[in-house]
């Protein structure tokens, strides 16, 4: 089965580009190409010009490509704080003899980390929150804990997958205000999204998949016309009646 | 995080002078429950930090042991010796792990297990390096620059080094728990996905913990042969394992402080026991499978009662109880020496 098919997408520095589809679009397989997930069977992956597809997803973080799930990954058994300390993974190099014997960078990292996580939290608005055990918290403040998880690591591409999913209307606006702050700052996002209303009020550009292609893409306004993106979605629509 | 801190400092400073008012009977259960320390200590980073369960630290006890033995019986210095046995042990550890650890829970369990039941095999077969089944005798005592405990202080001075590399331990998994690799560690337990997007090699971590885990169980292993001076894969049974692991359970797992507390209790646990197994009238085989079966309880009551062990349910317990004092500070988390946190007591808003 091919989930994408000749699906060519550029994100563009500073941008906010979204990835909009019905179910079974492709969406998740597009994004999970991009994390390492999932490896590609033909075609490239490039990121700043380099050929990334065959790097497993914990050297891409290293190249500054960071993630939040769609189904809420936070690492149980740490406080909020330590889940977004675990983000500077990718940036920092303390070993384990060195941290089981507190020598060498071991102690300027750790306050480094720690200052940046506390730093990323109260980005995220969720600095009264920050020693609680991270599955307590509701999941809208999950979500935002994995935007900061994601932040604390310094990233140059931040992947959203679905972030709205799940969300009442008040943690969904405090979430894409987070977004578009984030935006105005230049940093570079890739938002793969079943709500087509969300990505369109944050996004700077939009591709549309469906049934693993490319079928439209361009700035919101135009995206919100163009008539196949609107066949695909009533197509669904009638499906589903 | 205070009361934890003193609680610490009282318990190294008793069983700092505990050994001047022990015999050398008491001694040897001392010097024993501190290398089960030990080896929990290493067990907790990998299964209570890491999530990986291994069935299989005997395994790594017993190679560190016959490490230690078998080249101070050729004629390399028993220090020396002593120090290699970590070594080796974890290199076998990285050899092993490499394949086994794509196993996951149960599966990777079944898999340590297995490879105890090889190296016992192995223990049982070579008997010009490991004397078979008969075992390995006449392992010479731990000299330093050929100088070594005094005769009738031996004990003793097998209780203060096990102190000592106790107090290591402890202090290495302290110190590794609340940092950039253990908090990699702790996030992989739970979601090797998110863990490996923010950075963490997983693959190369848990072999790294593997490894650890196995060079504490193997240093152990290289005391036990010097001080018992005789091993044979008798010594090392899959009960052995088994305790390892209910330790761990017990004293709580991803609590720095956990395995002291599991590995005081059950000891002390297997002694009685033994005791009771050992009666006059008792089949031959009743000490080994009393402690089976209540090995199994042990575990079933943990599991139901208190599934983080001991250590974190008295954490909490404090925790509430500040909670409820008037005027006292409520603590939100109360985070222990390990960083581990304590879930706070339900609060209504």
């Amino acid at each position: 089965m091919v989930a994408v098919n000749q699906v060519s997408i550029r994100v563009a520095g500073g941008e906010l580009h979204g990835v909009i589809g019905p179910n079974g679009a492709g969406k998740s397989t597009l994004f999970h190409l991009v994390t390492g997930h999932l490896r590609p069977t033909a075609g490239e992956v490039l990121f700043e010009g380099r050929a990334i597809s065959r790097l497993p997803a914990h050297r891409r973080a290293r190249l500054g490509i960071a993630i939040a799930f769609q189904a809420v990954r936070l690492f149980r058994g740490m406080t909020v704080l330590e889940n977004v300390m675990v983000g500077a993974h990718a940036r920092t190099r303390t070993s384990f003899a060195e941290a089981a014997l507190r020598v060498g960078r071991t102690r300027r990292e750790e306050r480094e980390i720690r200052s940046a996580a506390e730093a990323a939290l109260e980005r995220v608005g969720l600095t009264p929150v920050a020693g609680r055990a991270a599955e307590s918290l509701p999941l809208g403040q999950q979500r935002a804990v994995q935007v900061a998880r994601a932040l604390c690591g310094r990233p140059r591409l931040l992947l959203l997958d679905e972030p709205a999913s799940g969300l009442r209307g008040f943690e969904r606006q405090q979430l894409s205000d987070l977004f578009a702050d984030l935006r105005a700052e230049g940093l570079t996002m890739l938002l793969v999204e079943h709500d087509v209303g969300f990505v369109t009020r944050l996004a700077t550009a939009i591709t549309v998949l469906d049934r693993g292609r490319v079928i439209a893409e361009g700035p919101p306004a135009e995206i919100r016309r163009d008539p196949a993106v609107i066949a695909a979605y009533l197509g669904q629509e009638a499906q589903s009646a | 995080m205070r009361l934890g801190f003193w609680l610490g400092l009282a318990a190294a400073v008793g069983s700092l002078l505990l050994p001047l008012l022990l015999y050398d009977a008491e001694l040897t259960i001392y010097v024993f429950i501190g290398l089960s320390i030990i080896v929990v200590a290493g067990l907790n980073l990998l299964y209570g930090f890491a999530g990986q369960v291994s069935l299989g630290q005997g395994a790594f006890y017993a190679i560190g042991a016959y490490c230690a033995g078998i080249l101070a019986r050729r004629g390399i210095p028993p220090l020396a010796a002593l120090l290699l046995a970590p070594v080796l042990t974890a290199a076998v550890a990285v050899v092993v792990g490499l394949p086994v650890l794509r196993l996951r829970g149960h599966y990777l369990a079944f898999a340590t297990l297995a490879f105890q039941l090889i190296v016992l095999s192995i223990a049982g077969q070579f008997r010009e390096l490991t004397g078979g089944d008969t075992g390995l005798t006449g392992i010479p005592d731990l000299t330093v620059a050929g100088v070594g405990f005094p005769l009738e202080r031996r004990a003793f001075g097998y209780a203060y080094l096990t102190w000592v590399l106790t107090a290591l331990a402890l202090l290495l998994v302290h110190n590794l728990v609340a940092s950039r690799p253990g908090r990699g560690l702790r996030a992989l337990a739970t979601s090797e996905a998110a863990a490996r997007g923010s950075g963490v090699p997983v693959g190369r971590y848990k072999l790294q913990v593997f490894a650890l885990a196995a060079a504490f169980a193997g240093l152990a292993g290289g005391v036990y042969a010097f001080f018992l001076s005789y091993i044979a894969p008798g010594s090392f049974p899959i009960l052995l394992s088994i305790q390892f692991l209910v330790m761990s359970a017990v004293g709580g797992v991803a609590v720095v402080w956990g395995p002291v507390l599991g590995a005081v209790l059950i000891y002390i646990l297997a002694q009685v026991l033994q005791t009771i197994g050992s009666q006059p009238g008792m089949p031959l085989h009743a000490p080994a499978e009393l402690n089976y079966a209540v090995y199994g309880l042990v575990l079933i009551l943990i599991m139901l009662l208190l599934p983080e062990g001991i250590v974190p349910a008295l954490r909490s317990a404090v925790a509430s109880g500040r909670l409820r004092s008037p005027g006292g500070a409520a603590p939100g988390m109360a985070a222990g020496p390990g960083g581990a946190p304590v879930p706070p007591p339900a609060r209504r808003q």
